[in-house]
């Protein structure tokens, strides 16, 4: 709200030029359209912020959510036509701008007191509304899903329900409300990405049963969503529900890491309650974790519910089985004949009972996603009829620790050590979001995924150096069991220093990746191994482009104090150079956004000796 | 392995990497155990291209989602639309005899909330009467449901529209 205000001058005088006095029986008076101009709600149902270069742009890119030609950046025109338009005739029907848009008729109505208004039926609207029937809102955030450019970073949606949903535990009858880039035809994935980066892509709202909302995530996805119940009114979520209306088949211009999804639903939020303020938290990066975190803040949240995904209900139901009851599992889910075999009828009957829900749930995670197999469909059948026959106890899945509970997503670090007796100091910035390291609480296990990291070192006699430029770095270590072989892989790119002639740190550009297998070792261990591959280019090489094979092995242990790594890696190169590094990493957590890292690395190329590098970093977690 | 590496490369430049189809990435999951509705390609299609094509969905079960509803109105309107979208859960929870899709299917049905956990009973018992093969359509199913609640005292009242 602070931004909007700041130009109001300039709408003062956009005012006077363009406007265009409605008919009507008593008119309002200028200076009073222009207040109602300026109102902060009247601006967000307009999505209007201050451009760039002063007055006013509306985050809308549609000519049909404007009456008035100069609606996109001027709210001012825009209000007058509307006032006009109400008053046009009845017969309209339909089309009648007080159908079209219900939340500016309203509040109009309601701050002039138009009492004059026609009567247009709005039959579409009506029933629309009747079959929604708002009455309590629940923002949905499933978790990130690593799988998904889409959903790396979470996502956040509206969960519209009527008035007994709650109390019945009905929440598959409700609407979820979802913001997402809308594409049209079948692009191929290239143009995509280049269109997505440019803002090609136009940003709709949808408004689709809740149910399949979850089978997406839960099911398909298998990520863990999470339901924040909000304190909003019927009459907040009504209002909110009405000017959604307004927006049906309105495109808005869609960007990355601004105007996203969870930005979106901020706004329809400040909307839902005037004056609300949480928009302006976030003029850079709207991640939605942190966007849930300022809901949480502003203290719209009433209750959280936790809603495991099918894969983690699977762990949770295989935890307690013996290998022998495992292999069970697996038996099951592959031929249902032995189910009345003599050595599975010997095994005590609540045994029995998990065993056969743990294959259903097997056979239904590994039909996921493909067409459907009438043979796998007749297995899940008779495990469904032994079920029946003998039920399982209900599963209890106990609820990891809150997303928005964990560290926040943009990290400073400041660093102290040596390389080979120099010392040096290391200023760093990571804009997103979470290492393998960081403190583990509120985060998908084995994930991690870095956007944008910038590393400057110091080293002594005050010589600078970009140390690192890392444009992404993600993995996804995600451990083997008996029942699922999931793939472990990373992918990486940026600049970063390398071991180069005279034990110089030489700056390469790069880009590299691999896959392989995780395995849960302990509780609190976790061991990796991947087969990778890099292309680089090195101002110490002869071809513009060097390529390398290699590995990367490591173990991930978390402790008392945080949590320690040691790692190995290699890449060996087409022409010759080899290039090994050992590393070990401790983390000691200091609070939620507060930690301290030691790490040691040894560096071995055939340009160079052994070089080492000892380095003490603080972390801190902001914003 | 490749898929994902492609996928995961355009998360580096994907601008729009906080997409979510607008319409859903189709309705339905493809993977169902009862015959339904399939979309699993476009699902994929949707999450690694986070869109979807065609019309954006605005609300109204009966109308313009992506759900084929195939005449299944006559069936008795919102029961059947509902459980022609999760016949793969209430079949579970039937199983079981407990469960969300389970007491949805019931409030849908118009069961009062102090007949719910009797529904829910009964059909469990009658589990194998209601989903008779692995290839129950919803409409099989919706009728085998009444078929059953005609028979109890209780839950007759619910059953006699149909």
């Amino acid at each position: 709200m602070r931004k909007r205000f700041a130009s109001r001058p300039v709408l003062g005088l956009s005012l006077a030029l363009c406007l265009s006095l409605p008919a009507l029986a008593a008119s309002p008076s200028p200076a009073r359209l222009q207040q109602l101009a300026n109102d902060p709600y009247w601006l967000a149902i307009g999505h209007y912020e201050t451009g760039k270069l002063g007055g006013w742009r509306s985050y809308v890119d549609d000519d049909d959510f404007f009456l008035s030609p100069d609606g996109p950046h001027d709210p001012a025109a825009e209000l007058s036509a509307t006032l006009t338009a109400l008053y046009r005739p009845v017969n309209l029907g339909d089309k009648h701008p007080q159908c079209v848009f219900p939340a500016r008729t309203r509040w109009l109505r309601d701050q002039l007191q138009l009492n004059d208004l026609p009567q247009p039926a709005c039959g579409e609207f009506t029933t629309w509304y009747r079959d929604i029937a708002p009455h309590s809102s629940v923002l949905i955030f499933p978790a990130a899903y690593l799988n998904s450019p889409s959903s790396m970073f979470g996502h956040t949606l509206l969960r519209i329900d009527q008035a007994d949903i709650d109390q019945n535990g009905t929440a598959l009858l409700s609407y979820a409300l979802n913001f997402g880039a809308f594409i049209e035809g079948s692009d191929n994935s290239i143009l995509y990405a280049w269109k997505g980066l440019m803002g090609g892509y136009p940003g709709l709202f949808a408004l689709l049963p809740y149910r399949e909302k979850l089978s997406e995530y839960s099911r398909l996805e298998n990520r863990d969503l999470w339901e924040y119940r909000l304190n909003l009114t019927p009459e907040e979520t009504g209002r909110m529900v009405e000017h959604v209306w307004e927006l049906k088949q309105i495109q808005f211009d869609y960007y990355f890491f601004d105007e996203n999804c969870s930005y979106r639903l901020l706004e329809l939020l400040e909307i839902a309650r005037p004056g609300l303020e949480l928009t302006d938290d976030f003029p850079i990066t709207a991640i939605p974790v942190d966007t849930v975190r300022a809901i949480k803040d502003a203290g719209l949240v009433e209750r959280i519910d936790y809603r495991p995904s099918r894969e983690r209900e699977l762990l949770e139901r295989a935890k307690p089985l013996s290998d022998n009851e495992l292999q069970w599992v697996k038996t099951l889910a592959a031929d249902t004949q032995p189910l009345q075999s003599a050595e599975f009828q010997a095994l005590p009957a609540e045994r029995r009972a998990l065993v056969q829900d743990g294959a259903y749930r097997l056979l239904r995670y590994q039909a996921n996603g493909q067409e459907r197999d009438p043979a796998a469909a007749q297995r899940s059948y008779q495990l469904l009829r032994a079920i029946n026959q003998n039920p399982p106890t209900t599963l209890d899945v106990e609820r990891p620790k809150l997303p928005e509970d964990g560290h926040d997503s943009r990290t400073w670090q400041l660093g102290v050590g040596s390389r080979d007796d120099r010392a040096f100091a290391e200023y760093g910035l990571r804009m997103a979001y979470h290492d393998l390291n960081d403190n583990l609480a509120g985060f998908p296990l084995g994930a991690q995924i870095e956007i944008l990291g910038l590393k400057l070192r110091q080293y002594e006699n005050n010589h600078w150096q970009l140390q690192e430029l890392d444009f992404a770095t993600i993995r996804s270590l995600t451990p083997r069991s008996q029942l699922l072989q999931p793939l472990s892989w990373q992918v990486a790119g940026g600049f970063e220093r390398v071991p180069g002639k005279d034990g110089d740190e030489t700056l390469v550009a790069h880009l590299n990746g691999g896959a392989g297998a995780s395995w849960q070792l302990t509780d609190s261990t976790l061991a990796f191994a991947m087969a990778t591959g890099r292309v680089e280019h090195n101002s110490d090489f002869a071809p513009y482009l060097a390529t390398a094979g290699g590995f990367n092995t490591g173990l991930l242990w978390h402790n008392a104090l945080g949590t320690a790594s040691v790692e190995g890696a290699g890449d060996y190169f087409l022409n010759g150079e080899v290039r090994r590094r050992l590393s070990l990493n401790q983390q000691w957590q200091l609070g939620q956004n507060l930690g301290l890292r030691l790490s040691a690395l040894r560096e071995f190329s055939h340009l160079t000796g052994p070089e080492n590098e000892v380095m003490l970093q603080l972390k801190w977690y902001h914003y | 392995m490749k898929r994902i590496l492609i996928g995961s490369l355009l998360a580096l430049t994907s601008a729009a990497a906080f997409a979510e189809a607008p319409g859903g990435p189709s309705c339905g999951w493809g993977n169902m155990l009862f015959k339904g509705q399939s979309g699993f390609g476009s699902h994929f299609v949707a999450s690694i291209t986070n869109g979807t094509s065609g019309n954006a969905t605005f609300g109204m079960t009966s109308g313009t989602n992506g759900c084929s509803t195939k005449g299944t109105l006559t069936y008795g309107g919102k029961p059947m639309l509902v459980l022609g979208s999760i016949m793969d859960e209430l079949s579970e929870d039937m199983a079981k005899g407990e469960g969300e899709a389970l007491t949805t299917y019931a409030v849908a049905l118009g069961v009062k909330p102090e007949d719910r956990a009797h529904f829910a009973q009964v059909t469990h018992q009658h589990f194998s009467d209601i989903f008779t093969s692995a290839s129950a359509t919803d409409a099989e199913v919706h009728a085998a449901t009444l078929a059953v609640m005609k028979q109890d005292a209780r839950l007759a009242q619910y059953a006699s529209e149909a």
